[in-house]
């Protein structure tokens, strides 16, 4: 998935410049996968299918000599495509992952490293669901709004994510702690075979 | 820079007899809860997260290691001292409710201060704690009345209608939907930085942990915590001051 409809979608809630919608695209998708430079390819690419445009550039209040920033507005066609895709299906994520790969083509041999991966995998999970916490911000209470209900649905979803890997890390990291005891101790266990 | 944790956990471990054989349940856990915190435990189900919270509150005591809350050592405490500090200094919210479903709730949060002060002062001391979590509408409601996230509400504000100075709680969102989690996980935080509480919870799911001031994951007896600074917890302790101001601090 690009970060093309994502970029358009922001787009046409608020005409912005680059840097300003690759701070946006980070506040609401946070751990997405975007990098915060395919903001720019994105916008050329948009820009290539006229679907944003140009609306004039705004000087740096804060910095006269800084250049100048150009504002970009969704066009008609862009807000048709991004309405087509609203309601287009979505299709799922494939499961690729590096991890998974590794312990598909490992032998015993190799559980000790593997245990060790999944357990800084665990961290990295854990690491990147306290930089998803919530900023203090002194607000109690349930979001009435839609747009934070939205954003909290999505974050959801994220952290969701975390956990369901989170979770199967745990449970494959103590079985292959338990067979690597036995494979060390050169007897056989039950999955021995198998791994 | 270093203040004192409220409560610290310092390499706790504790385990199970099933028949003939032993299940660790916590293994060499440390953990510190500060004034001003809320710290959030998750694990999966059978990770020894209530285990923990109730050596945390003095309920059950480890095999080895210390807890220390408020420079005294529960470990070994006699069950004398446990019960008073039960009773006066840690608020540990019951998922229960009233033994008695005739119980209106505004009475119920009034029974702990029963044995101190006459009915009419504890009740008005319930009603302040009912309205301080946002649930004074349910005052004149019962029990089987309430929806999940009153009924925790209502056992925070029971746990807390002593004024503690630390709270602990065992699966607050377990059952809400996620407004309903927002609103309980909120107040958990800003009763933890307003009322100058140490706060700690464990959360079934990890969205939870998103207000937490600090989080840790329990898997295999261990407690894993994100590694990094927590500037939050900084903030916390350069105000020495809000803490000597506040109650029970």
């Amino acid at each position: 998935m690009s970060a093309k409809n994502a970029v358009l979608g922001l787009v046409i809630e608020r005409p912005g410049y680059g840097y300003d919608l690759a701070r946006r695209l980070q506040d609401r998708f946070g751990s997405s996968g975007f990098a915060p430079t395919g903001v720019y390819s994105a916008l050329d690419q948009l820009s290539a299918d006229a679907m944003v445009r140009s609306v004039g550039q705004r000087r740096n209040a804060g910095n006269e000599r800084a250049a100048p920033r150009t504002i970009y507005q969704a066009t008609p066609k862009g807000v048709d495509h991004f309405e087509a895709w609203m309601l287009g299906s979505s299709s799922l994520a494939p499961v690729r992952d590096e991890l998974y790969m590794k312990i598909a083509l490992s032998k015993p041999d190799n559980l000790a490293r593997l245990i060790e991966l999944a357990r800084s995998q665990e961290e990295d999970c854990l690491a990147r669901m306290q930089s998803l916490r919530q900023p203090s911000d002194g607000r109690g209470g349930a979001p009435k709004a839609w747009s934070e209900v939205a954003g909290l649905l999505v974050r959801d979803a994220e952290i969701k994510q975390l956990q369901a890997r989170v979770e199967w890390l745990q449970k494959a990291r103590a079985i292959m702690t338990r067979l690597n005891l036995a494979h060390a101790r050169g007897g056989p266990a039950r999955g021995d075979r198998v791994a | 820079m270093s203040s004192k944790a409220r409560l610290e956990l310092d390499r706790v471990s504790k385990s199970y007899w099933r028949g003939p054989h032993e299940t660790a349940v916590l293994k060499d856990i440390s953990l510190s809860v500060f004034a001003g915190e809320c710290v959030a435990v998750w694990g999966q189900r059978g990770s020894g997260k209530t285990t923990l919270l109730k050596v945390a509150a003095g309920l059950e005591s480890p095999e080895s290691g210390t807890v220390r809350f408020k420079d005294q050592n529960l470990v070994g405490m006699s069950r004398a001292g446990l019960v008073r500090l039960l009773r006066e200094e840690i608020g540990w919210a019951r998922r229960s409710g009233p033994e008695s479903n005739e119980l209106e709730m505004l009475d119920y949060v009034a029974l702990p201060l029963l044995k101190r002060q006459n009915m009419r002062r504890a009740r008005r001391r319930s009603a302040a704690a009912l309205a301080r979590v946002g649930v004074a509408e349910c005052s004149k409601g019962r029990w089987e009345d309430l929806t999940d996230s009153e009924r925790t509400l209502v056992s925070v504000a029971h746990a807390m209608v002593r004024q503690p100075s630390l709270l602990v709680v065992d699966d607050p969102t377990a059952n809400l939907d996620v407004l309903q989690r927002e609103e309980v996980m909120g107040l958990l935080r800003s009763t933890a930085e307003e009322d100058w509480l140490a706060v700690l919870i464990t959360v079934p799911d990890m969205p939870s942990m998103v207000h937490a001031h600090r989080i840790g994951s329990l898997s295999d007896g261990r407690l894993l915590v994100p590694t990094g600074a927590s500037p939050e917890r900084d903030n916390v302790v350069d105000f020495p001051a809000r803490g000597r101001a506040a109650p029970g601090g």
